[in-house]
Formats: C-alpha cells, structure tokens, sequence
C-alpha cells in the first residue's frame, strides 16, 4: 500500500463480503422455495426472499466498487485520497441506511414500510430491484455524491491516467442514470422505459466501464505489462461497450408499448454487446501470456482472468442465447433469463469485486503483495468451487428455461404456468443442489482470509525464460 | 522508392481515386438514368453490387495498405465485402 | 518496398475495432436485404424518394477525403508535418461537407412527417444512414486529434502509427459508406 488513506477500502471490502454472504443465503431460501413453496412462509415469503437477494446484490456490490475506487484512484493519481474522513463517514451511512433497509423488509410487510417511509411524499418505491423506500434513495444520492467529490477532486488533483478517467465516467454514469430511479411516471409504459435506464444502463453501460477499468488496473499490476498497451485496449473495449451497451437497450423495449423499430435497434445492437466481452477475454490473457514478472498474487490473477471468461460467457453468450426479438417473443421472461442473470452477474461484477479484493487486501492488512501459500490455496479452491458451482447453476436454470418455454409457450397444446412449474421441478433441485455448493465456496473464501496469516508470503519467482 | 515515386507523374494513389471517383459515377448514372438505358433490374441491381465490391477491394489494398501486408490480415477487407455481399446478392435475387 | 508486414498498417487495437464494426454493419445490411425481400413493392416505392444526387456528393466527398488522408500518411512518411496536417484539415472538411449534405436529406424527410416508425423502408434507411453518419463524426474526432498532434510535430517519418492508425478507421468509414450507397439508394 503507497498512500495511507487507501486503507478506507478495507471497511468497504469487509462489508462487501459480509453482505455476499447474506445474499446467497437469501438465494438459498428463494432457491428452496421454488420447490417448497412454504418454506419459512409466513416469516420470509418468497417476495420478500427476492428483493432481499437481489437488493443485497446490487449494494454489496457497490460497496465492493467505491472499495475498489478508494484503492485504486491514490494508487493511480499519485496522492492521496481527498477528505479520507468524508470515505468513512459515508461507509457508515450507507451500511447502516443499507442495514435498516433490509431490517424493513424482513420484519413489516411491504405496503407498511411504504407507509412508514412516507412514500406517498414522493412515490418510487414498488418496482422491480428499486423497491428500496424513498429515502434510503435519497440516502444513495447523499453517498454518491459525497463519494464522487472525494475520488473526482483525487483525480483531478492527481496524475490523470486512462484508468482513473475511464472509472470516474463508470462512476459518475451511476450516480446520473441512479436518478431516473426517482421518476416514477403514471404511464406504465414511460415507467418501464426509463426504469431500464437505471436497471440496463448500469449493468450493460457504465458498470462496464467500471469493470474494464478495474481489469485494466489489476493487470497493469500483476503483469507488468506496459500501460501504453493496456489503455489502448482498455479505449476500444470502452468504445465497443458503449455503442452496443446504449442503443443495446432496445433488447427491453421489445414488447412494452415502445415503437417497432426497437425490436431491430434492440436486436442487432445487443446481438453485438458479447464482442466487447469477448475483447476482454483475448485482452486478459493476451496481458498475462505477455507479462514481465510473475506476480506472487496467483489467486489474484486466477479472479482476474477468470472473471474476463465467466464475463463473456454469462453476460456475452447467454444473453446472445436470447436477445433476438424473434427468440425473446418466447422466451421473454422465462428461466432462460434468470440463467443469464445469474452467470452475467456473477461472471462480470462478483468476480472482478472478489478479484480486487484479492489482489488488495494483502496490502490492506500489511503483506508486502501477496498472502501465504496456504491463504492462497484456500482461496484458489473457493474460487473453482463458486465459479463451477454457478456453471451448473446456470446449467440447470437453462434447462428449466428451454423446458419452460417449450412446454408453456411453444408447443401445440400449451400448459399453464404452474403446471409447468411442477414438471420442471427436478431442475430447481439440482439447481439447489449446485447452490449448497455454491455457498460452501464461500465458507472456505471467508476462511482463506483467517488461514496462514502468520505465516511468510509467496516470494516473487524470476522469470527464467525472459 | 520514395524518389521514384515522387518523380512519377502521377502517384499510384492518384489513379486509384480516379478510378474510385469514375466508378461511384457509373454507379449513381445506372441508377439514375436506367429508365433510357433499359437493363432489367436485376442485372442492374447486381452490377452495381459488383461495381461497390471493386471499389472496396481497391480502398482495402490502396488506401488502407492492405496490398502491403502478408498473412490473414491481406484478406480482411476481402472477406467483409464478400460475406455481407454474398448475403445481399441471394436475398436480391431471390426476390425477383 | 517489396517486403511485407504482418500487420495492418496503424495500431493492432483499431484494427481489431474495425473488424467489431464491420460486423455490427454487415449484419445491418443482411437485415436491410432479406427485410427488403419481403416486402419488395413498398422498398422500391420509397426508395424512389431518396434523392441520390445528395448521395453521389457524399460518395464523392468520402472517397476524396479517404484519398486527402492517403496523402496525409504519404506526407508524414516524407517527414512533411505541416503539410501532413494540412491533408488531413482537407480530409474533415470533407467530412463536414459529408454531414451538411446528409442533414439538407435529413431535413427534406423529416419535414415531409418521415420518422423511424413511418414504414420499415425509412426504418432501416433513416437507422443506417445515422449509424453510419455517427461513424463519420467520430472518425472526425479521430482525425482532428492526430491532425492536432501533427500538427504540433508530434509525428515524425520514424514515428507515425497515430497517423496510420487515424487513417484506417477513416478508410473504414468509407467502406461502409461504399456499399451502402448502391445497396439503399440503388439497387432495386
């Protein structure tokens, strides 16, 4: 660690993982709940389950993001880091509006929150991954804004590099397309439009952004590799992203009441959102296989590459599997959609959070670069037990999806939805199944950060070949 | 060869450009005066197609210095015109 | 000059952007045609309300500003960085002209009540010719950037992959517009 006040990513990054953990066990609820439809009911009802998995996602992973920015920008821009007391103030704030939120949904019925919150004050809540009341909205604002001060004046203050600008437009995205969180209009169909300016300009805009950005740095670090090359690449990924990522939106706008012509904008732009994705790919392994030193931080490498692979196959490849107006005419909505999801999620945001964990919180908690060999090992077996977990997962869930679609969309004599429901069952077993192990990874993850820490770290080996 | 080219009358580029220039009008007159000139559309439709790959060979190998280069990168350009060429000739004539 | 490289002449990474864009228009053309095969009486009763005279100009300017800047990389490889910028001055003008003749077309459509949603000739020409003016602004974007930095001698005849590198996109703009113009406001 160079600057002192880097160290405000620690809290960030430990939060994260705390509420990782929390997510997937709500996963695990929903995911039994498919099948066992009582189960914990009246306590947690399957919506509640729902909005807590998804909801802890998004947060957990935005506390892994302004971690990741707090470590980064000093580290990038020279200095360091503008107001450090502003950074853990805003934690606290945030954990705790986080907190209480998620005790709200848990404890009063939804409609009661609403009255509780004031919603009637300024209408927002009730729609799909913003369900959060009104003000712990406001509350993200308060955050975001404080948060953007401090990284924007440590950018501007400082050497300005490709990998800190390209991070502070991701950033300053998300706060912008957050506000359309707040217009919530009568029309049903203006609702959905500009909903999906916070839901898909996020996830397929400027979280990309973010993404790339964070690649980028990772791998400047660990390979050596000079940062000329790497910001070019990180230019025509950027450039790729947005001009498939923002006219790609038109992949929502298929059957919502928007005019036609999105089912052609839609389909031929997001056909092509997997080929920044795939860029990715060839640029990671292009920059490790070129790399000037071998880094002692394997397990860091291992996140980074791996989350440049699951990338674009969760996010590129099966959402291609589904973006064609013609082929989302059925599958709209199926379990084609939460497989997609699923990996999408996992492959591109929890991966690349999870991989600059890795790679900072030696630092952060003192080591030279990496940890001990035993650390790592651990670390590296959570790694192939979660990602080859969530392939199965995302397996099985496809399976369900084309099954579902068939049975319930496609076939000559069309069953109902629950019916379907009941004979795709043994999928969500499975499904279940490969979650159990999903959390297990996690279990060891957690305990790789408690193994070997008294023990000396990997040393650098020499490149023999060079 | 820098000389050379210098001293030559007329740079190899300068003749492509003519040559590019005469073609795009041979294509805008077959589309605009076709009515006098008379060739079914289909003949019309496909020779333009042929003219606007021709050109597009040339931008590839001239202007982009694609003649330069040895390996699968020579054949880029080629390989664009021909894949969606390819695909608007069948539709084309598949519609007449 | 008998030897050749292995590489396309400018930085790997734009060549690599360009065969991503090519792609996305390709498949915008194959859309275009077998959309069109389907409904041939209605594309070629529009298509007559395009007015190609506007479009022989465009082609006329692209081409000649694809060849301003195949001079301005002849230029910079004499070491000329004046004159290497000046080409390349020409070659955005160009493309001024480029985007004034295309909005005086934009203009005469959309005062006559054409939108995207009019029919689904005007869908895919108005969707196209946008895609493809966006490019033509942006590959001026490029070409003002390198033109700047030649200008201030930031190329050399030993250092001039920016240049090249300006250019192959630009050239690529071209292309595109190459088989556009006979595929939407010719062939029939």
């Amino acid at each position: 660690m160079k600057y002192q006040s880097q160290s405000v990513a620690k809290l960030y990054f430990i939060a994260a993982i705390g509420l990782f953990v929390g997510q997937i066990l709500f996963g695990l609820v929903m995911g039994l709940q498919y099948v066992v439809g009582d189960f914990l009911f009246p306590e947690i009802p399957f919506n509640v389950a729902r909005m807590v998995h998804t909801n802890l996602l998004i947060v957990w992973l935005l506390f892994g993001f302004m971690g990741s920015a707090y470590y980064l920008v000093p580290e990038e821009a020279e200095r360091e880091l503008v107001a450090p007391w502003l950074a853990k103030l805003m934690f606290w704030i945030f954990l705790a509006a986080g907190a209480a939120t998620i005790v709200g949904y848990l404890l009063l019925s939804y409609s009661d929150l609403a009255k509780l919150t004031q919603d009637d004050l300024l209408p927002t809540m009730g729609r799909e991954f913003l369900e959060q009341p009104t003000i712990t909205k406001l509350g993200i604002v308060v955050v975001a804004l404080a948060f953007l001060f401090s990284i924007g004046m440590t950018i501007l203050k400082g050497r300005k590099t490709v990998v800190n600008l390209v991070l502070l437009i991701g950033l300053t995205g998300l706060a912008v397309f957050f506000l359309f969180s707040f217009y919530n209009p009568e029309n049903l169909v203006l609702d959905k439009y500009y909903w999906w300016w916070v839901v898909h300009l996020w996830v397929e805009g400027v979280w990309e952004l973010i993404l790339g950005s964070i690649l980028a740095f990772i791998l400047i670090k660990t390979t050596g590799v000079d940062r000329e090359v790497i910001e070019k690449w990180l230019y025509v990924i950027i450039a790729m992203t947005l001009i498939t990522g923002l006219i790609g939106t038109g992949h929502h706008y298929y059957w919502i009441g928007t005019p036609a012509f999105w089912q052609w904008w839609g389909s031929i732009f997001s056909a092509m959102e997997p080929i920044p994705f795939f860029m990715m790919t060839i640029f990671a392994f292009n920059m490790v296989n070129r790399r000037r030193r071998n880094h002692p931080n394997k397990a860091a490498v291992l996140w980074a590459l791996g989350t440049a692979v699951m990338a674009f196959l969760g996010a590129g490849v099966w959402g291609f599997l589904h973006t064609l107006a013609p082929v989302n005419y059925y599958t709209h909505g199926t379990q084609i959609t939460a497989a997609h999801g699923h990996m999408a999620f996992y492959g591109a945001y929890v991966m690349i959070v999870l991989a600059m964990i890795s790679y900072a919180m030696p630092m952060l908690r003192g080591r030279r670069a990496a940890n001990s060999p035993r650390s790592q090992v651990l670390e590296m077996w959570s790694f192939w037990l979660m990602t080859v977990s969530m392939v199965f997962i995302t397996l099985f869930l496809t399976g369900a999806g084309i099954l579902q679609t068939y049975l319930q969309r496609y076939s000559d004599q069309p069953l109902d939805f629950m019916t379907v429901q009941d004979k795709i069952s043994l999928f969500y077993w499975l499904r279940e199944l490969a979650g159990a192990v999903f959390l297990i990874g996690l279990v060891i993850y957690v305990v790789s950060f408690f193994a070997g820490t008294d023990e000396p770290e990997v040393a650098e080996k020499v490149e023999v070949d060079a | 060869m820098t000389t050379t080219r210098r001293n030559a009358l007329v740079r190899p580029c300068t003749i492509i450009y003519l040559l590019l220039i005469g073609l795009t009008l041979l294509t805008w007159a077959l589309g605009r005066f076709n009515d006098r000139i008379g060739l079914p559309v289909a003949t019309l439709s496909m020779t333009v197609l042929g003219i606007a790959l021709l050109k597009g060979q040339l931008i590839g190998d001239f202007f982009m210095g694609l003649r330069r280069v040895r390996g699968a990168w020579r054949w880029v350009v080629t390989l664009w015109l021909l894949l969606p060429a390819s695909l608007i000739g069948y539709a084309f004539l598949s519609s007449y | 000059m008998t030897e050749k490289n292995r590489q396309p002449p400018g930085d790997l990474a734009i060549w690599i952007f360009i065969c991503a864009e090519l792609g996305v228009f390709a498949v915008f053309f194959a859309a275009y045609a077998f959309t069109r095969a389907q409904h041939v009486e209605l594309f070629n009763r529009y298509q007559q309300t395009l007015n190609s005279n506007y479009a022989l100009i465009n082609t006329l300017a692209l081409i000649t500003s694809s060849y301003f800047v195949v001079r301005a990389v002849a230029a910079i490889r004499d070491d000329h960085q004046r004159s290497c910028a000046r080409w390349l001055g020409a070659a955005i003008a160009m493309g001024g002209v480029f985007l004034v003749v295309k909005s005086m077309e934009y203009h005469h459509h959309f005062s006559a009540g054409v939108t995207l949603s009019t029919n689904t000739f005007y869908m895919f020409y108005l969707s196209l010719t946008f895609f493809h003016f966006m490019h033509v602004l942006m590959g001026m974007v490029i070409l003002a950037a390198v033109a700047l930095k030649a200008r201030r001698g930031g190329y050399s005849a030993s250092a001039y992959t920016g240049v090249e590198t300006g250019a192959s996109y630009w050239h690529m703009v071209d292309l595109v517009w190459i088989i556009l113009f006979p595929l939407v406001y010719v062939m029939r």
